[in-house]
C-alpha cells in the first residue's frame, strides 16, 4: 500500500510517496507552482511515480495540503499545513517540541504535545514580512538568484538594520541602503534578521526546545542562524525541510488507511 | 439521534416562509421572505446559510426591520433616543418610559457589512475625515449624513472615558456636524485598593464604591434628560419596572445560551446565536417583542435538545468565540470547518447578566454599566472569557478582529496569552473585515487547523 502526500504551496508543489507498511519514503518531487494547481499537481505526481516505476493503482490514498489543497481534485481528502508539517517533522525528528515553518506566503509556529500532535499554533499569513516572499523581493531588487541569497548572506560583515515592518516599505528602505553603498551581503543578512524577529514576535514567550525549522525558507543558509539569534535557543533544520508538509500528508494518508482498515468494535 | 447539517440558503428559507404564509401560519406582521431585504440592499443575506426553523426566520425578520420600527415610532409620536457606546444600560432606562424608544446608532457599523460595502457609508465617513484606520462605527456618521437608515434621534447620549478613542472621535465628529450629544463619563474600572470600600459588580468584577458613585451620578444626568424628553417622571418605580423587563430578556438569553452552547449535538447555528445575543443590548427597538422572539427561539432549542437533534453532526469542536464578526459568513465557516459555538464574548457579556433587583435602581444600573468588560483592562476581559470558556467546556478559543476596531491594540494577544496560560487551550486570532473574500482561504485554514488540533487533542 502506498500513500501520496501533495503539498500545494504558494510557490512550489511537493509530492511524497510513502510505503504504508514500512512508513518509508519511496519517492518525492518538487516543481514550481503555477495557475493551474490541479493539473500541475497531477503532472508532478505522474512524474514522481514514473521515476519510481510505480503505477497509479498502487496509491491507496492521497491527502492534499497547502494553500491550494482545495484545488487538488484527485486527492481523497485535505488536511491543513499545520497538521501535516507537525506529522512530517515529527517523523524525521521524533523529539521535536516546537516547529517554525516559513514558506513562500506565510510563517507558522507549532507547539507540539508529548505525543507529537499539535498542541497550539500561530500563523502570520497577512503580511509578507516574515515570509519567503520578503527574500524573493530582496533577491529581485539585488538582481541575484533566490538560491544565491544564503551564500551572499554568509559574506555579511555588518548586517544592515531593516526597520520597516512592511515588505513594500522595506523595498524602499533597501533602495536607500544601496544608494548609501551598503553591501548586498549585509542587506540580505539584515533581511534575514528582520524575518527572524517577526517570527520571534509571533512566538512570544519562549520556544520550547528542540526547535525545528522547516519549510522552503529553511533551505536558505543563514536563516536558521538568524532565528537562533532572535529566539535565543538552538534551532535545528528539519531534514529535507521543503518536503515536510507533503511527507506529513502522506503519513496521515497511511494513518487514515489504517483507521479505515481497523475492524470496528 | 443526530441529524445532518440542515442549514438553508436564503432562497430555501424564503420558500419555507411562503409555504407557511400560504398555510395561514401565525406570523408577526414584520415577517416575510428575506429576499425583500436584499432588494433594499442587504446583499450579504444571499451568501449566508440559515437555520431552518420558523423561530430563526422570525429572529432575522425582527433584526432586519428595526429601522422600520424606528420610523413607525417617530410617526406615532414617540421620542427616539440614540444611545451610543454604553452597550446595555441607557436603553434600559429609556424603555422605562412608555413614549421613548432607544437604539444604538453605532449599530450602523453593521450596515456596510450586510450591504457588502455597497451603500457608501464608509465613503461618506471618509469624506468627514473618518478613514479606514478608524473603527467601523464610523459608518454611523455616514448614516447621519445620508439619513437613509434610522430616523435622526431626538436625543443622543454617549459614554466617554473608558471607551475606545476611535469611538469618541467618531461621536465628537457627529457633534461637530450639529447633532448635540449628552456625554456621560465611564471611568476606567480598577480593582479596589486595600481597605477601600468596594462592591462586587454583576458578572463578578470588584470595583471601588467611589467609581460606582461616579457612574451613578452620571446616570442621574441621563435620567433627568430622558424624563425631560419624555415629559414624564422617571422615578425609581418606573426604573425598577424597566429593569425587571430588561431582566426578562436577559434571563431568556442566559437560558438560550446555556442550552445552545451545552447541548449535543449543537441545536442552533452560530450565526443565529450571534444575532440573538445582540438583542440583549438594544432589544431591536421593541423590548416586548424581543421577549417573544427570544422565547420562541428558546422553545426551538429546547425541543431540539430534548430530541437530541441539531443543525450539526455530533462531536463538532467546541469553540468559544470572542468579538462579533463583520463578515457574517465567518460564523457559517466555523461550522463548515467542523466547529461549533460553545460560548461567546461579543463585547457585551455584561448585558446578559441580570441587573440586580434588590438594590435601588440607579445603584443597580451603575454597577451594571461599570461591569462592562471593556471598561477595564484587557486582562479583566480575559478573566471573564477564561471563566466562561471553562464553564461552557470550550476546547478552543477564536478571537476575531475587525480591521480598525481595536478596543486595545494588544487586546487579542493579551486575551490569547491568558487563555493559553490558564486553560491550556489552542487559541486562534482571526481578522474578519466586512468583505472577507480575499481572506477566505486564510480564515478557512486557521479554523480548519483549529478544529484538527482540537480533534487530535481529544485522542490523547
Amino acid at each position: 500500500m502506498i500513500s501520496a502526500g501533495i503539498d500545494g504551496g504558494s510557490r512550489a508543489i511537493k509530492v511524497v510517496l510513502v510505503d504504508c507498511a514500512t512508513c518509508k519514503v519511496l519517492a518525492s518531487g518538487v516543481r514550481d507552482q503555477g495557475v493551474h494547481h490541479d493539473r500541475l499537481a497531477r503532472e508532478l505526481l505522474a512524474d514522481v511515480m514514473k521515476k519510481a516505476r510505480l503505477t497509479r493503482r498502487k496509491i491507496v490514498r492521497t491527502v492534499a495540503t497547502g494553500y491550494t489543497r482545495n484545488s487538488i481534485t484527485f486527492a481523497d481528502t485535505t488536511v491543513t499545513e499545520i497538521t501535516c508539517h507537525a506529522a512530517g517533522v515529527r517523523y524525521a525528528v521524533p523529539d521535536a517540541a516546537t516547529i517554525i515553518e516559513i514558506g513562500g506566503q506565510d510563517s507558522k509556529l507549532l507547539r507540539l504535545g508529548p505525543d507529537g500532535t499539535v498542541h497550539d499554533f500561530a500563523m502570520n499569513d497577512r503580511c509578507a514580512a516574515g515570509t519567503g516572499r520578503f527574500l524573493e523581493v530582496v533577491a529581485s531588487r539585488l538582481g541575484v538568484g533566490f538560491e544565491d541569497l544564503g551564500n551572499l548572506a554568509r559574506r555579511a560583515k555588518s548586517p544592515a538594520p531593516i526597520s520597516s515592518m512592511c515588505v513594500v516599505f522595506a523595498e524602499t528602505e533597501i533602495i536607500g541602503l544601496l544608494a548609501c553603498d551598503a553591501k548586498p551581503a549585509d542587506i540580505v543578512a539584515g533581511v534575514q534578521n528582520s524575518i527572524a524577529s517577526r517570527v520571534a514576535a509571533m512566538i512570544g514567550r519562549g520556544a520550547r526546545p528542540p526547535v525545528i525549522f522547516t519549510g522552503g525558507v529553511a533551505l536558505i543558509p543563514g536563516m536558521a542562524d538568524a532565528l537562533r539569534r532572535a529566539l535565543k535557543v538552538p534551532v535545528r533544520i528539519a531534514p529535507r525541510p521543503q518536503m515536510t508538509g507533503a511527507l506529513g500528508a502522506a503519513l496521515l494518508a497511511c494513518r487514515q488507511c489504517e483507521t479505515a482498515a481497523r475492524p470496528a468494535r | 439521534m443526530s441529524s445532518p447539517v440542515k442549514r438553508l440558503t436564503m432562497e430555501e428559507l424564503d420558500r419555507l416562509c411562503r409555504a407557511r404564509q400560504a398555510a395561514g401560519a401565525a406570523m408577526a406582521a414584520y415577517e416575510g421572505p428575506l429576499a425583500r431585504h436584499v432588494e433594499d440592499g442587504d446583499r450579504r443575506l444571499l451568501r449566508l446559510q440559515y437555520d431552518d426553523s420558523p423561530a430563526a426566520l422570525r429572529l432575522w425578520n425582527f433584526l432586519l426591520t428595526e429601522e422600520d420600527r424606528l420610523h413607525e415610532a417617530r410617526a406615532a409620536g414617540r421620542k427616539i433616543v440614540g444611545t451610543m457606546k454604553d452597550l446595555g444600560t441607557v436603553p434600559v432606562m429609556a424603555y422605562s418610559l412608555p413614549n421613548l424608544v432607544a437604539f444604538y446608532p453605532d449599530g450602523a457599523w453593521w450596515t456596510p457589512c450586510v450591504m457588502e460595502l455597497g451603500e457608501g457609508l464608509f465613503a461618506l465617513a471618509q469624506s468627514l475625515g473618518l478613514g479606514e484606520a478608524m473603527c467601523p462605527v464610523r459608518a454611523m456618521a455616514g448614516a447621519f449624513v445620508n439619513r437613509a437608515h434610522f430616523p435622526i434621534p431626538d436625543m443622543l447620549t454617549c459614554s466617554v472615558g473608558a471607551t475606545c478613542d476611535d469611538f469618541s472621535a467618531v461621536a465628537q465628529r457627529l457633534e461637530s456636524l450639529g447633532y448635540p450629544v449628552l456625554w456621560w463619563e465611564m471611568p476606567s474600572r480598577r480593582p479596589p485598593d486595600p481597605g477601600e470600600p468596594a462592591v462586587t459588580l454583576p458578572g463578578g468584577f470588584r470595583a471601588p464604591e467611589s467609581q460606582v458613585a461616579l457612574v451613578r451620578s452620571e446616570l442621574e444626568r441621563i435620567r433627568a434628560a430622558l424624563a425631560n424628553l419624555a415629559g414624564l417622571p422617571l422615578g425609581d418605580a418606573e426604573l425598577a419596572a424597566g429593569i425587571r423587563e430588561a431582566n426578562r430578556v436577559r434571563a431568556i438569553l442566559r437560558r438560550l445560551r446555556h442550552m445552545a452552547y451545552t447541548a449535543e449535538p449543537c441545536p442552533m447555528p452560530a450565526l443565529e446565536m450571534l444575532i440573538a445575543e445582540m438583542l440583549a443590548i438594544h432589544f431591536c427597538s421593541d423590548r416586548a417583542e424581543s421577549v417573544g422572539v427570544l422565547a420562541e427561539l428558546l422553545d426551538e432549542v429546547r425541543r431540539r435538545a430534548n430530541e437530541k437533534t441539531g443543525v450539526l453532526a455530533a462531536g463538532a469542536a467546541r469553540v468559544f468565540w470572542v468579538n462579533p464578526v463583520a463578515d457574517l459568513r465567518a460564523m457559517n465557516l466555523l461550522e463548515d470547518c467542523g466547529g461549533r459555538l460553545c460560548g461567546t464574548e461579543f463585547l457585551f457579556c455584561h448585558a446578559i447578566d441580570a441587573i440586580p433587583e434588590d438594590l435601588p435602581p440607579m445603584e443597580a444600573l451603575a454597577r451594571t454599566a461599570l461591569a462592562d468588560p471593556m471598561a477595564g483592562p484587557s486582562a479583566d476581559r480575559a478573566a471573564r472569557i477564561v471563566r466562561d470558556a471553562r464553564a461552557f467546556g470550550a476546547e478552543a478559543v477564536a478571537i476575531s478582529r475587525i480591521p480598525g476596531a481595536s478596543h486595545c491594540a494588544t487586546e487579542g494577544a493579551v486575551i490569547g496569552q491568558i487563555v493559553r496560560d490558564q486553560l491550556d487551550l489552542p487559541v486562534v486570532e482571526l481578522e474578519v473585515p466586512p468583505v472577507a473574500d480575499p481572506l477566505w482561504p486564510t480564515l478557512k485554514t486557521r479554523l480548519e487547523a483549529l478544529v484538527e488540533t482540537v480533534l487530535e487533542r481529544r485522542k490523547r
